[in-house]
């Protein structure tokens, strides 16, 4: 008995001791907003062909990205969905500040799920969000501290809707579980980026922001100050090509830099 | 039927490490402090008692957070521990490894616990008798007899710390190939456009997993009560 | 040669107990609850006495005053319990193994198969005790105590959970025992016939005090 119990003991301590794949080739972490996944990863798988460097990427609302970076998380690469997180990082020390430059421009949308009754919403002053959401709630990411609900809240209250709309609010933790909610028809109304609208086939877009309703969406990138990784600055320099540029436009970004190649 | 990236067989794997580990290591200590529960009475025990069940009763996002500020990069202990000995465990799967234990330990030492005071202790007393010291007391007739509720103790605590995501989520986040579990992959595919089909097929791998930790906890545990009494 | 003189208080009861035995079978005899077995239990050092002394061959096992209180297991003191008290997860073998074990000695084949023979166990060796009556279970008991190499044997009732004819099987071993062990024997009663048989000497125990010592003649009261 106790010389099969010794056996499975074994084993078990073979499974933990068991080398962890992938730890050999080189490979760069990247933080990046959660509305940046489908577009990033193809860039990523891009990125790997042309240089063999596997990349490691983790998707969260920008806010809790920056607050894991400075709570030491292994992060080489930031790309932040709004221009005040890349701020705090970078009063913060957590960033390399001449390695910033701005990438990646979106816009706003209301989507409801396929199937809603609701279309081609016009969204002006005036506009009354919390009586089309009927009895539903409005989802939107959190708009404390996502940029995501930043935006959305700054929009709201530019267009004199947001005291009504505000009880309504159904709040995520980032803008893709925002897009998820509507796309499962939880609530009736959402409000997130085109580019999310787009990948999501169970939604549609029923009505576009005015530009002048909220700040101009930006993406900002950075290497991180505890990067020691060589190849977070061929990746950065890579974002700056006319591969990325292909990719992220084919997504419906707008690419606000000129590309080098 | 099963269609699984890559990246999520590495959450498969990693969750399976993380418990391995987090269960192998929990074991000393938890036989340790089962055994102090079970026999001593000492000032403070209760305290003591309290304090090794608090994960049991707590949100899981306040144990994260409690580790996080203990033992986080920039937090006293763990700033400590990274200054002097390089060691890191914030947003490491070690990390990962002290966040499952921890969730997992209550019940660990619960069922030790229970096993131990269910010895006779004239048994003991015999062992005594015939010129046993506390230490060899305890390795030739108190830990044999107590091996179901050991065996059962760490299979329960394993499958907890498969589990686990509360905790783990805030001290070590979702790190894909680094912290991101079973849980937090699939966390992470309910937030996918078209990530279900995904979702449930780790669910699937899951519950296999845990099923089958529970159903040899059991067998191994009966085997063991089995040999005890004469088998 | 064993001197004892203590004091305990066991909730309501109190024990304040003095006697001596010298070698061969010296029998603790009284009633249900004269505190018998708390008595053996100090001497093995199961229990701790509130005052007194217990001293075994000259040394000091126990002394209040002096605060020593030598643990059972440096006693080498053999015990046979009134339920046996086998080792479930052991074998025969190994239950009787146990204590030269523990004491470090070398194995000893003649000692060994003199015991078995002694107590006829031969034939229960590599059985669980799970596995055996409760005569063969006290017989073994016997065996386990005695390869100790104890210098003082105490047997507490160790027949009282048997039934008539079991016990009528094994007094011939405990008497063989007396006779053969050199080593000398307390034995814990409250059944005149069994005390009659094994011993010669009797310390009468009654609520907690030794009310007499002496002969075989106490037993008749």
């Amino acid at each position: 008995m106790f010389v099969r119990l010794l056996a499975v003991l074994g084993l078990f301590v073979a499974l933990a001791a068991a080398p962890q794949p992938a730890a050999a080739q080189q490979s760069l972490t990247i933080f990046a907003a959660a509305s940046l996944k489908n577009a990033l990863d193809d860039v990523d798988a891009a990125f790997r062909k042309a240089t063999g460097v596997k990349v490691v990427a983790s998707y969260e609302a920008s806010s809790a990205l920056a607050k894991q970076i400075e709570q030491g998380a292994p992060a080489d690469v930031f790309i932040s969905a709004d221009l005040a997180w890349m701020d705090y990082a970078s009063a913060h020390k957590l960033i390399k500040p001449d390695t910033r430059y701005n990438l990646l421009g979106n816009r706003l949308v209301l989507i409801a799920p396929k199937d809603s009754n609701l279309d081609h919403v016009v969204i002006a002053k005036g506009f009354d969000i919390a009586k089309l959401a009927g009895d539903g709630r409005i989802a939107v990411a959190d708009v404390k501290a996502v940029p995501a609900g930043r935006y959305a809240k700054a929009a709201l209250e530019k267009l004199g809707t947001w005291a009504t709309a505000e009880p309504k609010l159904a709040q995520a933790e980032n803008v893709r579980a925002t897009l998820a909610f509507v796309a499962r028809n939880e609530t009736p109304l959402g409000i997130v980026y085109a580019t999310d609208a787009k990948i999501e086939p169970k939604v549609k877009i029923v009505g576009e922001f005015p530009d002048d309703a909220y700040p101009p969406v930006t993406y900002p990138v950075a290497e991180t100050s505890a990067s020691k990784n060589a190849a977070a600055a061929r990746y950065l320099a890579f974002l700056r090509t006319g591969v990325a540029k292909a990719v992220f436009e084919k997504y419906g970004f707008s690419y606000l830099i000129k590309p080098v190649s | 039927m099963i269609e699984l990236s890559p990246q999520d067989w590495t959450a498969v794997a990693l969750s399976l490490r993380i418990a391995v580990v987090a269960t192998l290591v929990s074991l000393p200590f938890g036989i340790a402090i089962a055994t102090l529960l079970a026999r001593r009475n000492f000032w403070g025990k209760t305290l003591v008692d309290a304090i090794i069940y608090l994960p049991l009763v707590l949100p899981p996002v306040v144990t994260g957070y409690l580790l996080l500020i203990t033992l986080g990069r920039h937090a006293p202990v763990g700033a400590f521990l990274a200054d002097h000995f390089g060691i890191v465990f914030a947003f490491r799967w070690t990390g990962a490894v002290i966040s499952c234990g921890v969730m997992a330990f209550p019940l660990m030492v619960r069922a030790i616990r229970l096993s131990i005071e269910a010895i006779d202790r004239r048994l003991e007393d015999a062992a005594a008798t015939l010129g046993a010291g506390p230490f060899w007391n305890f390795a030739t007739v108190t830990l044999p007899l107590a091996l179901p509720g050991i065996i059962a103790g760490a299979m329960l605590a394993f499958a907890r710390a498969l589990g686990e995501f509360g905790a783990t989520i805030t001290f070590v986040s979702n790190i894909p190939g680094e912290t991101q579990t079973i849980s937090a992959a699939i966390y992470t595919l309910t937030q996918v456009p078209g990530g279900d089909s995904a979702a449930l097929s780790l669910v699937v791998v899951a519950v296999v997993i845990s099923l089958a930790a529970l159903v040899a906890s059991e067998w191994l545990a009966r085997r063991a009560t089995a040999r005890l009494h004469g088998a | 040669m064993l001197v004892v003189d203590v004091e305990k208080t066991l909730g309501e009861f109190a024990l304040h107990a003095a006697f001596e035995a010298a070698g061969g079978a010296t029998a603790l005899f009284g009633p249900s609850g004269a505190g018998k077995t708390s008595l053996i239990n100090m001497v093995a050092g199961l229990l701790r006495p509130d005052r007194g002394r217990i001293v075994l061959d000259g040394e000091t096992l126990f002394d209040a005053a002096k605060r020593i209180d030598v643990p059972a297991w440096r006693r080498r003191i053999g015990c046979v319990f009134q339920e046996g008290r086998l080792f479930p997860h052991l074998s025969v073998r190994h239950n009787l193994d146990y204590g030269r074990w523990m004491g470090g000695h070398d194995a000893d084949p003649a000692a060994f198969a003199h015991v078995v023979e002694l107590l006829d166990i031969g034939a229960l060796l590599d059985r669980r005790p799970g596995k055996l009556s409760g005569g063969e279970r006290q017989r073994v008991a016997v065996g386990r105590a005695l390869l100790m190499r104890p210098r003082l044997l105490l047997l507490d009732e160790p027949l009282a959970s048997l039934d008539e004819a079991r016990k009528a099987d094994i007094l011939p071993y405990l008497e063989r025992l007396r006779d053969e062990a050199k080593v000398p024997m307390i034995y814990v009663s409250h059944d005149a016939a069994e005390v009659k048989r094994i011993a010669s000497r009797v310390v009468r125990l009654d609520g907690g005090k030794v009310t007499a010592a002496g002969g075989a003649e106490l037993l008749a009261v």
